[in-house]
Order: structure tokens, then sequence, then C-alpha cells
């Protein structure tokens, strides 16, 4: 006898965000990139539309303070921000670049506007795809460096960060006048992460220029609230609810290489094994977990952890339906 | 001790009091209510007088430096060394609150016609009687006389103490052996014997609130309302909020008895009131029932209440055993009976319940929510089936505390805001006219909204209209100017700050969120409540309009809210009245289901959604969103 198969029929869909622009559209990107469109739960092709997610990867302004065995991946561009998002690009294949203009810090390299600009120009140049970048974390010099971006990189649809509850409305007034998408950052908080989606959308930028990122836990640092909450804001879009219908955005290789289990010595925890494999398997996991919760753009930073990622995602976007 | 005279001024109130009392305390006890929501202790600057001359010693305080320079003081830092005048400026003092003035309550008011579930069954009656006279050969004691002819005239079995037994010889033959015999029923415990004719019998219906007392006298023969008073609590002199008055009871020598008394002298003031008015004698009252809060009765009757405020948070009784007045210490006849209503749970008290059986939501089959809105929010959603109760830390907020320049409503308070997005005018409504000196809940409430729809602030309450005149920055981000004090009758400028607006928005969002906890436990939507009824003194001027657009109240038609009124005055009332009612006052509180919200993590889910104007799920609340697309199409 037959068996009958049952399917969730959804009400809505993940909105499609586009990121980068090519010439025609007004800016120099070699090709644009898609998010979302999900009418389903992650990877239930059988149900639905099922996008596949984008790998970016992280680009610093400055040599950034990460482990020794990660940073020798980059080994002679870490300096260099332009090669270091090339040598990505076209040696480890990444969809997206993530600059991170830490040195804008003014508890850090303190660097002025201008600089981070330059990066952010030279990176432009240096690379086709479209770009994602985010500040320094600290609001005031954050406000003033993200509005020169944005009117430095006018046309180019970069994908800016972060937008919060407390401090949107630069953000959102840079997006409006520039062109470009942003990252609507909320602290593992539902509620939140939708109420900052109704406050930037009610400034009339619209709903298919924002990327959630509600803040994730990397493995074993509390990576069930963040799986839980975007399982939350999935079925939600897929209910209808229209203002947490927008892909996601997870900051994968920034948790995971905090965790003390990716980075210690092998020597201080010899039972944990080999701490290069190590770091790449807690970014690898980190990101798998985020990806069967509806992660749609992973940030990550190894590209062995990368390499392994595509490989999984290429196994998961293979029809299963029947 | 050093004894020193005080006087007040303008009142010419004289009296002695202990070296080193503060003016706060004098105050207090020459009857003078002074405002002081700090409690005494400093913070909230109210309390100013000037020291005409005398020696005295200032601790402190917080004072604006401009009224310093005018020579004025806060009461409360303000020690007293030797023997001084002072005078008192009329913005001290406490002045008529609102609530007294009058109860716009659409509930019956009359209770002339008592509902059929409660019948007029007083829980005191009284009883005529014709004795025959004793003589040699009929020669039963006094006490069998009366005892024997209750019982073969009446049908009653009863009994009599010893304080009435004393008078009893003579009364029998002073009245001629005619007497009329007040006893509490259901007990039948005789309460008053007097000479047939002369005996009237009186209740007294009391809400001891946390804020305000309200009383009043009904004549248990008719079961007519016969007068009503109201005044402030005088316990606000140890505090505005309950939890200032149970650290003071518990941390302070005497503090206990010192809310204690000041409990008793704000209800025996009330009562002297009541009684002269009416010329009523304190005999002739036989009975009392009273409503209000757990803490508020264990204060009344001496009861530490440390344990309430500790986790588990248990009272010392939550069902009270029968207690006569005198031990209460009511002014009322002695003997009287005193029923205080049974509390569901610590912070679901008898106020709550005494408002549950005015509704008569346990007599109906549809679903109704009854809410106070006060300091601590409660809830009660239920039918003839069931009930269940909430009570959510909503903050005093609405009642004017803990807001720059909130006030509580009384003249000179502000209660409507409106905003003119164009012009950017402003057009104040001030409670009995003239300059505005604060503003109060429904005024907040009002603000609130305007604030929101002229896009000075987002929906989070962040100032986004920065460059608006009247908005500007302060040290915790922006405030936004309702009078500048040219214009004030404080000579300060009133403001509403971005501080405020918060704590606004968490006490709107914990009411919502309890009703929204409620309605998920029994796993019930909002529009299957029939009707929603609003209780205590702030639902009387509370714009139901304004309410739903801040998402304060859930987004239902404007004809399923009922204002109650004084709900738990009312309750007390027809306890009185009727003992089927008291009787259900107890049955309910025992059946009442409590959700305590502070275990779990439904009600805080429900909190954080609701931290948003007027809800994160703006689904919620229809009507808003229609007003809004309506309004852009008349723009077109």
């Amino acid at each position: 006898m037959a068996v009958q198969i049952l399917r969730e029929r959804s009400r809505g869909a993940v909105q499609k965000v586009v990121l980068g622009a090519t010439r025609e559209e007004g800016g120099t990107r070699s090709h644009t990139v898609t998010v979302g469109g999900d009418t389903a739960l992650p990877f239930h092709h059988f149900e639905g539309e099922v996008s596949r997610p984008m790998l970016a990867m992280e680009v610093q302004d400055v040599v950034p303070d990460w482990p020794q065995a990660l940073k020798n991946c980059f080994a002679g561009v870490l300096n260099d921000p332009g090669k270091w998002a090339k040598k990505c690009v076209d040696e480890y294949g990444a969809d997206l670049i993530y600059l991170k203009l830490e040195g804008a810090s003014p508890e850090g390299a303190n660097k002025s506007i201008e600089q981070c600009v330059a990066v952010v120009k030279e990176v432009l140049e240096a690379v086709g795809v479209p770009l994602i970048v985010v500040g320094c974390e600290d609001l005031s010099k954050d406000q003033e460096l993200l509005a020169a971006v944005a009117e430095a990189a006018r046309g180019e649809n970069l994908l800016l960060g972060n937008a919060e509850q407390d401090n949107y409305k630069s953000l959102v007034t840079a997006c409006l006048a520039h062109n470009h998408s942003l990252i609507a950052r909320s602290p593992l908080d539902i509620n939140i992460c939708k109420q900052l989606n109704i406050l930037i959308n009610e400034m009339n930028l619209s709903l298919n220029r924002i990327v959630i990122d509600p803040s994730i836990g990397g493995l074993g640092y509390g990576i069930e609230y963040a799986y839980s909450l975007m399982e939350r804001v999935r079925l939600g879009a897929l209910q209808g609810d229209k203002m947490l219908s927008l892909p996601v955005i997870c900051t994968i290789g920034d948790e995971a290489w905090r965790a003390k289990e990716a980075y210690a010595a092998a020597i201080d925890y010899p039972c944990w094994g080999d701490e290069l494999e190590r770091g790449i398997l807690w970014e690898a996991l980190t990101a798998m977990t985020m990806l069967q919760a509806g992660a749609h753009i992973l940030l990550m930073r190894h590209p062995q952890a990368v390499a392994k990622v595509r490989e999984a995602i290429d196994q998961l976007m293979n029809d299963n339906s029947y | 001790m050093q004894q020193y005279t005080v006087t007040f001024l303008p009142a010419g109130l004289n009296l002695t009091v202990t070296a080193g009392s503060s003016v706060l305390t004098a105050a207090a006890q020459a009857g003078l209510a002074l405002k002081s929501s700090c409690g005494g202790s400093g913070t909230c600057g109210q309390c100013i007088i000037k020291v005409v001359s005398g020696q005295v010693q200032l601790t402190g305080g917080n004072l604006a430096a401009q009224l310093k320079q005018q020579g004025y003081t806060l009461a409360c830092q303000t020690l007293i060394y030797g023997d001084v005048v002072l005078e008192i400026p009329a913005t001290s003092l406490l002045a008529e609150h609102r609530v007294f003035v009058a109860d716009k309550g659409r509930l019956p008011d009359s209770l002339t016609e008592l509902p059929a579930e409660y019948p007029l069954q007083p829980v005191c009656e009284t009883v005529s009687l014709k004795l025959p006279e004793p003589s040699l050969t009929e020669n039963a004691c006094d006490m069998d006389r009366l005892l024997t002819n209750l019982q073969r005239q009446k049908g009653l079995k009863a009994e009599v103490g010893l304080q009435l037994l004393q008078n009893l010889p003579q009364t029998l033959r002073d009245s001629n052996w005619q007497v009329e015999v007040t006893y509490e029923t259901e007990v039948n415990r005789i309460l008053r014997i007097a000479a047939a004719g002369s005996s009237r019998s009186y209740g007294l219906a009391i809400d001891l609130g946390t804020t305000t007392v309200v009383a009043s006298l009904l004549d248990l023969s008719n079961g007519i309302r016969v007068a009503r008073k109201g005044t402030y609590n005088r316990q606000a002199a140890y505090g505005d909020d309950l939890i200032s008055r149970v650290i003071h009871a518990c941390e302070t020598n005497d503090g206990l008895d010192a809310l204690r008394q000041s409990a008793l002298t704000t209800i025996n003031g009330l009562i002297e009131d009541l009684l002269v008015e009416v010329k009523v004698a304190p005999a002739e009252v036989v009975a009392a029932t009273i409503a209000g809060n757990t803490i508020m009765i264990h204060l009344l009757l001496g009861i530490s209440p440390k344990f309430i405020r500790l986790q588990p948070y248990i009272p010392a009784a939550a069902e009270w055993p029968p207690m006569n007045a005198n031990e209460v210490g009511l002014n009322i006849n002695p003997l009287a009976p005193v029923y205080i209503f049974p509390a569901v749970a610590s912070y679901v008290g008898g106020d709550i319940v005494a408002g549950v059986i005015f509704s008569q939501m346990a007599q109906n089959e549809h679903l109704n929510l009854f809410i106070d809105i006060g300091t601590n929010g409660e809830m009660v959603l239920g039918n003839d089936e069931w009930l269940i109760a909430c009570a959510c830390s909503a903050g005093p907020a609405f009642e004017g505390s803990g807001i720059s320049n909130g006030m509580r409503a009384m003249s000179g308070a502000i209660e409507a805001v409106n905003i003119d997005p164009q012009t950017n005018t402003i057009e104040l409504e001030v409670i009995g006219g003239g300059a505005p000196a604060g503003i109060c809940g429904s005024g907040l409430i009002d603000c609130l909204a305007k604030l929101r729809r002229t896009g000075v602030i987002d929906r989070s309450g962040n100032f986004i209209a920065t460059d608006n005149p009247r908005v500007r920055p302060n040290d915790e981000g922006y405030e936004f100017v309702l009078t500048p004090a040219s214009e004030s009758k404080t000579g300060q400028d009133i403001v509403i700050t971005s501080a405020d607006i918060k704590t606004l928005i968490r006490s709107k969002g914990a009411v919502y969120a309890g009703i929204q906890s409620l309605l998920k436990t029994v796993s019930l939507e909002l529009d299957a409540i029939d009707k929603i009824i609003i209780a205590g003194g702030f639902g009387n001027y509370l714009n139901i309009a304004n309410a739903v657009e801040i998402g304060l109240l859930p987004d239902l038609p404007p004809e399923k809210f009922v204002f109650a009124g004084n709900a738990a005055l009312k309750g007390a009332e027809l306890a009185l009245l009727s003992r089927p009612a008291w009787q259900q006052a107890l049955e309910l509180a025992r059946k009442i289901t409590y959700l305590e919200l502070s275990s779990g993590n439904l009600f805080m889910e429900e909190f954080v959604a609701a931290l948003f104007l007027p809800h994160t799920r703006l689904e919620l609340f229809p009507s808003l969103v229609d007003a809004k697309s309506n309004g852009h199409r008349q723009e077109n």
C-alpha cells in the first residue's frame, strides 16, 4: 500500500535579498549574490524552495588576534586586506567577503575614518564578489565610520552592519541614502529581533534589504539557544510573519574560535587531540548546526572548515523531494 | 529628652515634639499630610517647607538650588532642635485626589437593588422582643429571660458575652422590657441590646488601599448607602509604595506599630467624619468589612509583613479568623464583627476578591477579565466554572510614581496631551485648570500615545525626532518638554524623559503580558473575552483608545470595556448587606487558581514581546494597523 506523504505547505516565504551590484546596476561587482527565498524548513526540498546558503570569509583591516594555526592559512596576506580577500575568493572559493573594520576601534589601532574607507575601496577593487562590511563595535565611531563607508561605496549595495535596537537610525539613513543593505542585530531574543525589523522597516528601508543577525553562540556555548531561536524565525517566516521573513546571517568564525576547545594547545590538553584539526572541526560543526537551523550566510574563518561546510552544503542541496 | 514646641503656619497648629524629630514626622503628628513619595529618605523633593524661625538642623536631601536660595528645605531632612515656626506651602500638601471626587462606574452604583444572587441578608440582623417582667414566682435571671424569649419568640438560639451582660440588667429595666437585639447571623452572637425604637444598625465597608482609603456607611435594615468618604492613606508618610512601608515596618523600631497606627488613624478619621455627617453613634455601627491587599491587611492587624516580601512570599494568613472591632482598633461598636476579605495569594489580595464579588463574574457564563491597574496590576480571568488570577509587577508609573514629573491624579496634574504635528504646539488639559504641576497616569498614557503618533519616539520608545524643538538631550538620553518652567506651577520644566518612557513601556508591557499569560495558560484567545472589567480609581479616568494605542489594554471593541469604579469598596458593601456574598468571597478565595508569573518563562517571553508600541506582534492590534493605512489613504 502506498504511503501517504504529508507535506507542510507554508503560507509565507523568506524574503529574497540581493547583495552587491554589477556595473549595470550602479556598482562594480562581477556578479550579485541572492540569499533567501525559501518556502520550506532548511533542506526540506520535498516541501518547497530551499535556497543555497552562502559562505563568506572574514578579512580584517588589521592583523587579527587569531590562533597561530588559523593565521597560518593567510600567511603573507594578513597585512594586506586586498590580497587577503583575493586569496579567500580565488583560492578558498568564498562566495562573499566579510570585511571587519576592527582597526577603527578607539581602544585598538584607532585608525581614521579615511584609512578605513581606503581599505573598503581596496577590497572592492581586489575582488569581484559582494562585500559585507561591519564596524568595530564602538557605537559612536561606527556611526561615523559606516556613514562614510556607505557614501564612499555608493551604489555597491554592500551589506552593512550592525544596526542594533538602540542605534539603528544612522545606519538605516546611510543605507537609504546610498543604496546599501544592512544587518539587523539583536541579542538572542526573537522579540527584539522582530521589533528591530519593524523599526527599520518603518524608516522606509524595504524588507528585501535587511538580513537578521540573531547573535549565536558557538558549539558548546549556548548554540542550542541560537538554534531554537532561528527555528522560530523560520517557522514565523513560513507562517507569513513578514517581520521575521528575512535571511539570517551567523557569525560562525567569531563564536567558534572564541571557544577554548577550538584553540587550546594539544600540549596542555593531550586527550583533546590535535589542535589544528580540532579548531577546524569546531568551526565546521558550529556552521553545520546553524545551517540546519536555517542560516543563509555563514561568516567563517578557516579555509578547511569552509571546504568541509561547502561539501556538506553540496550534499544537502541535492534534491530530496519525492 | 528635651521637648520643643512646633508651630505650623498657615494652619496655626501647635504641638510638642522630642528634640531631633524631623519636621515630616511632626507634621504627621499634627495631622498635616505632606507629599512624600520617598517616605522621608530625602530623594523625592516633595515635602518642601520653610523654616520661619527657630533652631533646626538640615541633613541634605534632593532640593533644587533655586528653592534652597529662597529659604526652602525638605521637611524630612529638617530636624527640630528648638521651638520652631514652620510654614507649609499649599503645594506641599496632598490635595484632594480625583478618586474621591466622583465614581463614574458604569456598573450599577446603587445597592438598593441588589443582584438576585446576593439577596438582602445583612451579616447582622436586629429583632424586637417584648420580655415578660420578672416576679417572685417567675424569677428566671435576666440573661435566661432574654435568651429563652429569643428562642421562643424568634427561634433564635443566641449567646451573649460579658461585655453586654455588664449592662444587661439596667438596659432591660430602662427599656421597660421592650428591647431590640442585634446579633451576628450565622454564629448568632448578640452584639447590641437597646431599648425598642431607639436602635438603628449600620455597617461599615472599607477599601483599604495603598494610596487611598475609602469607607462607606450602610443602613443594614434597607441596604441603603447613607454616606461615603475617602482620604489618603496616612501610611504614605512612610513611603508611597508598599515595599518601602514593609521595609519601614520590619527594619525600624516600632515601625510596624507606626504603620498600624497610621492605618487606624486614617480609617478612624473617616469613621468619625461619616458618623458626624449622618449623626450615627459608634455603637450603632455593628459590622465592618475590609477589602485590602495582603500587605495592607497585615499592617492594619499589626502582623509583620516581612515574609511576604521574601521568596517564597508567604503571608501570615489568607483567610482571617473572626475578630471584632475592639481587637482591630476600629472606633465603632467594640463587639462589631470585622470581616476581612480573604486573599487568593500574597499578591492577589482581598481587594481583588471583593472586586470579583462585585463584578459577579463568578456567576457569568461568559468569559470576563477583571483588571485592577495599579502598582501590582492584578487580574482575574474566568466565568462561572473557573477563575484564574495573576499579579504582574507593573510598578507605580501610572500612579505618577517613579516618573520625573509624575504625580497622582489631583489638582494641577496634566491629564491629557494634544500635540499638533504641523505646528508642534501642545495643548494640555490640567485637572482643576490653571498651570500644571506634573503629569498623572492618564496624562502619561495620552502623552506616550501622542509622542508615538507624531513620530517623536519610535515603537521602542527611543526619541527619533531629535531635531524637534521640544526635544533636548539630558544625562541619560533625551527629554521632551511639555511645559517650560515659566508656565508651570512648580517653576521648573515639566518634561518626559527617555527613562520615563522606558518605565511606562515596562509598566504597560507587564499588564499586557499578564493578560496574555492568563489567556495562554488556559489556551484561549483574546476574542474569547466577552467583557473587560477595569477596576480601581485609575480606571475611571482611563482613555480606552489611548490605552489600546500604547498596548496597555488589548485591542477589543470599546463596548467590551466596562469601568467598575471602586470595585473593592462595592464588593465590601455587598458583603455587608448579603451574607451569601460574604460566603462567596470565602469560597472564591479558595477557588480562584493563582498563576505565579515568576515561575517559568511564559510571562518573561510575553513581557519582552510587549515592550514595544503597541506590541511586537502588531497583528494583535488590528484596529491600529487599519487606522494607519486609512490615514495614508486620506493623505494620498
